[in-house]
């Protein structure tokens, strides 16, 4: 019979299941052998970020979020702050031409870099760092199976030992950013008699169970959940850090790690977009750090070579090719209207390559000016003779045929979020005002900046123009700067020049910064940001900043575009 | 039975290398590779080409595909880009246990699942009984009062618990339930916002409780409107029968009618319905574990895809394909045993 008592028999035994299930659901494993508790006394901050660093070696995956946790217990030789100031860390003091730490061949044109280590660092366990460490991370980089691929790593030809505490870098080459190739944002030092140089570089276990030199060691890591990091007792700046505990929680969406913030749940929220950042103005419990400085510039990159084709000589633009046409869409997109309408004017108009210390040039900023715009295309020869709204080549000096519509494809990325998509609407607007036809579509970005071989839109030429945030890392530029506008780095799949853009003085003048001169090398990125005002490869239009989410009680935070909002956490304070 | 049951494993293992090869090439065929998401959006062709032969793509991909089934510690490979095969390669191959590392962790792909799979089935699992305790009686009462106020109320809840996204609930119950209420007695929120237990706490089961609430009450709204719809039509449609008219007639009561001579029927489509849903206990549900920062399969396979990590979408893909081959024969097995007309010879 089913009576009531067996109803009632079937329900319990459901209910005892679950809590069955609930009781021996998934315990914390982590990798460290306790599970952290936060006694009342220590002083502990919560950041909040969206998922999982892949480890602690940001050369593995590159995602931000490895970098944010290898700033707490790993150091660099040196490292740079928000401002673009380079400072030791390992180091004793920075080599430079002026201390002997750098010697300079001229005539063979190489240099040597003397790094001399601070003695009183200690990993974790006790062990000293020393240049064997550095000499070690090296060797594991630069392993031809299981290394990376770091900027720079072709200008060395050796490193060798001089001491236990110092080391030398021979470049085969003058090399501008020596001083952080082996720190900054995503390289530290690794310790030799840890690490299993066996398991690689890329691979080994220390990467994710990493003995510490930095503020604070990790305690344990639940796998998508948290990591919990305590501090450092042998840190070399002792009694710092100034904070005991500091706990990474993976809280994937935004909304609620906002609430969190509000809430006082969380402390830092990381990498917040321009809407979040213009919801919490006002809030007493949460503050916003802005970088001083920015890096990704928003920008609009032209073909100069005809759509499909990679040779702008041979095959120029129908529409682009010409300056002039570029020049106008220039003085058609206001700038200052994006960035009330979609940035909440927390976005800053650049109109150079080069705005941010210690390169900053005086360019002067292009104007908004429609009618100057519809000028310029007019003298070009681009006229809308049958009123339609879109302008058509009548004795344009591109080569394209008589009638030819000034119609175009104009590409950005989703990843980037809502802003952005705006940003391209309203610019294709824009455009639309002075006899453009921008025919706006959304390619993921892993196709747009694919390799050519694989159909990516830019290498393969396959665009008029597209609309993304680039930007160099660090301080130095050269290298960027030589990627992205030398007639070498034209040719699929060798460089980022995807304009194909081609000016043999600009060449020379990357040729010339490749010098350790400052004062020179000040002088040539100026003159390059004169040529590309004058030539207009692609249109500056702003940054966007570098922000984070903050609970008011701590003091000290400030974001950085050169590296994570972490780089100074050891001279954080708890109100 | 036996020897229908020896054919359909015979079929699940042509299936599944047929899936194979299907998932394989369609993970590869997807524009946008993994190169572009580690390399960076710049990449030196030094590195890309570093990267290529770290992640095995340096083959051609029918090579790949054969690496990644048999292994490649049969052959010599270029392990250093130096263009001479020189060293013995290292994976055994999915046939032998070995999915590969993940591209972004560098880790053993089965050392990545097995991180996250025990959460999944422990959400997924209190999901899907805690829904089926609710369903089962919703159902049945429904089904007996047809057309009742009950009936109407409950048709309303299912479908809108099958057309509220889980995504924007789960929000609002983290707004109402974490944000605005809180404890009357601490203070405390009234409900965490997410994760499977307190940071720093020790193992507690009002803990665990507390947590669980948010995350399975916004996922097993679906299951519970699928369930308890099922369960009603199931029954509407036996309740009429000569059978249990026999029943009423022999003096039995409505209770037992319904729950014993009717149910019992009605529940054999259910309990290979049941069995067809168990692989999601497998998969996880992707919204409901972003909402709630809960680290599970679906969380873990979402970020494989976004960040081209093909290694370990392949290992989701593959054994859910798996499980879902297996939930479908053990559903057909349990319907003939259910049902003794069914007959599979």
């Amino acid at each position: 019979m089913f009576t009531r008592t067996r109803t009632l028999l079937f329900l319990a035994f459901m209910v005892i299941l679950s809590l069955a299930i609930v009781s021996c659901g998934p315990r914390s494993q982590s990798a460290g052998t306790e599970q952290s508790i936060t006694p009342d006394s220590t002083s502990s901050i919560t950041i909040v970020i969206p998922e999982d660093p892949p480890s602690f070696n940001p050369m593995v995956a590159d995602t931000g979020y490895d970098s944010l946790v290898m700033e707490l217990v790993l150091l660099g030789m040196a490292d740079i702050d928000p401002y673009g100031n380079v400072f030791p860390e390992l180091a004793a003091e920075l080599p430079t031409i002026e201390n002997g730490g750098v010697v300079v061949d001229e005539d063979a044109g190489t240099m040597s870099v003397t790094w001399t280590m601070r003695e009183d660092i200690q990993w974790s366990d006790g062990t000293p760092v020393t240049a064997d460490d550095a000499l070690f991370t090296w060797e594991a980089i630069t392993d031809p199976v299981n290394g990376s691929w770091i900027p720079g790593i072709d200008y060395v030809d050796s490193i060798e030992k001089l001491s236990q505490y110092s080391f030398v870098v021979n470049y085969n080459t003058l090399y501008p950013n020596y001083l952080t190739q082996l720190g900054g944002e995503q390289i530290a030092i690794w310790p030799a008699h840890y690490c299993d140089l066996e398991q690689g570089f890329i691979a080994w276990d220390c990467g994710r169970e990493p003995l510490s030199d930095g503020p604070f060691v990790l305690h344990d890591w639940l796998k998508g959940d948290h990591m919990t990091f305590h501090k450092n007792e042998k840190y070399y700046l002792a009694p710092k850090p100034n904070i005991d505990q500091v706990i990474v929680r993976i809280v994937p969406d935004d909304a609620v790690r906002k609430t969190m913030m509000l809430k006082g749940d969380a402390d830092i929220d990381m990498w917040i977009n321009t809407t979040v950042a213009k919801d919490l103005e006002g809030s007493d419990v949460v503050k916003v750090s802005m970088s001083p400085t920015d890096r990704w510039l928003m920008r609009i990159f032209f073909n100069l070579a005809q759509k499909g084709t990679v040779d702008s000589s041979a095959t120029p633009h129908p529409i682009l090719s010409d300056v002039n046409v570029r020049k106008a869409i220039r003085s058609a997109i206001d700038i200052d209207t994006i960035n009330s309408e979609i940035y909440f004017g927390l976005a800053t108009p650049v109109w150079s390559e080069f705005f941010r210390p210690p390169y900053q040039c005086n360019v002067p900023r292009p104007t908004y000016d429609l009618e100057a715009a519809k000028a310029l295309l007019e003298s070009s020869g681009w006229v809308d003779s049958d009123n339609d709204g879109v302008r058509e080549c009548r004795g344009c000096s591109t080569g394209a045929p008589e009638g030819y519509k000034m119609e175009m494809e104009f590409i950005t990325y989703p990843e980037f979020g809502e802003p952005l998509i705006l940003t391209q609407q309203l610019i294709a607007e824009m455009l639309s005002d002075i006899g453009v036809k921008a025919n706006i579509s959304v390619v993921e970005g892993s196709i747009l900046w694919d390799q050519a071989e694989n159909g990516g839109i830019e290498q393969s030429g396959n665009f008029d123009m597209d609309i993304w945030d680039d930007g160099y890392p660090g301080i130095d530029p050269t290298d960027y700067i030589w990627e992205m506008y030398s007639q070498e780095a034209l040719v699929p799949g060798f460089g980022n020049n995807v304009m194909r853009y081609n000016n043999p003085e600009v060449d020379a003048l990357i040729d010339e910064a490749y010098t350790l001169d400052e004062a020179s090398r000040k002088e040539t990125f100026c003159a390059i940001a004169e040529r590309l005002d004058e030539d207009v490869p692609m249109v500056y239009l702003f940054t966007t900043p570098n922000a984070e989410a903050y609970s008011a009680r701590i003091e000290g935070i400030q974001s950085s575009v050169n590296d994570m909002v972490t780089w100074n956490i050891a001279d954080w304070t708890l109100k | 039975m036996t020897a229908y049951i020896f054919r359909r494993l015979l079929q699940t293992v042509g299936l599944l290398f047929f899936l194979s090869v299907i998932l394989f090439g369609l993970v590869n065929a997807a524009p946008g590779g993994p190169i572009t998401a580690y390399a960076g959006r710049r990449p030196r062709p030094e590195k890309i080409a570093q990267l290529k032969r770290q992640f095995g793509l340096d083959q051609p991909l029918p090579t790949q595909y054969l690496y990644w089934l048999i292994g490649n510690d049969w052959t010599t490979i270029d392990s250093n880009g130096d263009g001479i095969k020189d060293s013995a390669g290292l994976r055994k191959g999915v046939l032998r246990g070995d999915f590969g590392f993940s591209y972004r962790t560098r880790k053993p792909v089965l050392e990545e699942i097995q991180s996250r799979l025990p959460n999944t089935v422990y959400l997924m699992s209190v999901t899907m009984l805690v829904a089926l305790l609710i369903a089962i009686p919703l159902g049945v009462y429904s089904a007996v009062k047809q057309y009742s106020s009950f009936d109407f109320f409950a048709t309303t809840f299912s479908f809108a618990g099958q057309a509220i996204p889980e995504f924007w609930l789960g929000l609002i119950f983290i707004i109402v339930f974490y944000a605005w209420l809180k404890n009357p007695w601490t203070g405390e929120p009234l409900l965490p916002s997410g994760g499977i237990s307190s940071l720093g706490s020790e193992f507690s089961l009002s803990d665990r409780l507390a947590h669980l609430i948010l995350p399975v009450v916004t996922g097993m709204l679906g299951w519970i409107a699928w369930y308890s719809r099922f369960i009603r039509s199931s029954l509407l449609e036996i309740l009429p029968l000569n059978y249990l008219r026999s029943a009423r007639a022999r003096g039995l009561t409505e209770r037992t009618v319904v729950l014993k001579h009717a149910l019992s029927n009605a529940l054999i489509p259910i309990v290979t319905l049941i069995a067809l849903d168990l692989p999601y206990i497998f998969t996880g549900a992707v919204l409901t574990e972003t909402v709630f920062a809960w680290p599970g399969m679906g969380r873990l396979y979402y970020q494989a895809a976004i960040d081209r990590d093909y290694p370990l979408l392949l290992a989701v893909l593959i054994i859910g394909a798996a499980f879902i081959i297996l939930c479908n024969l053990i559903a057909d097995i349990l319907y003939a045993y259910l049902d003794p007309r069914v007959r599979y010879e």
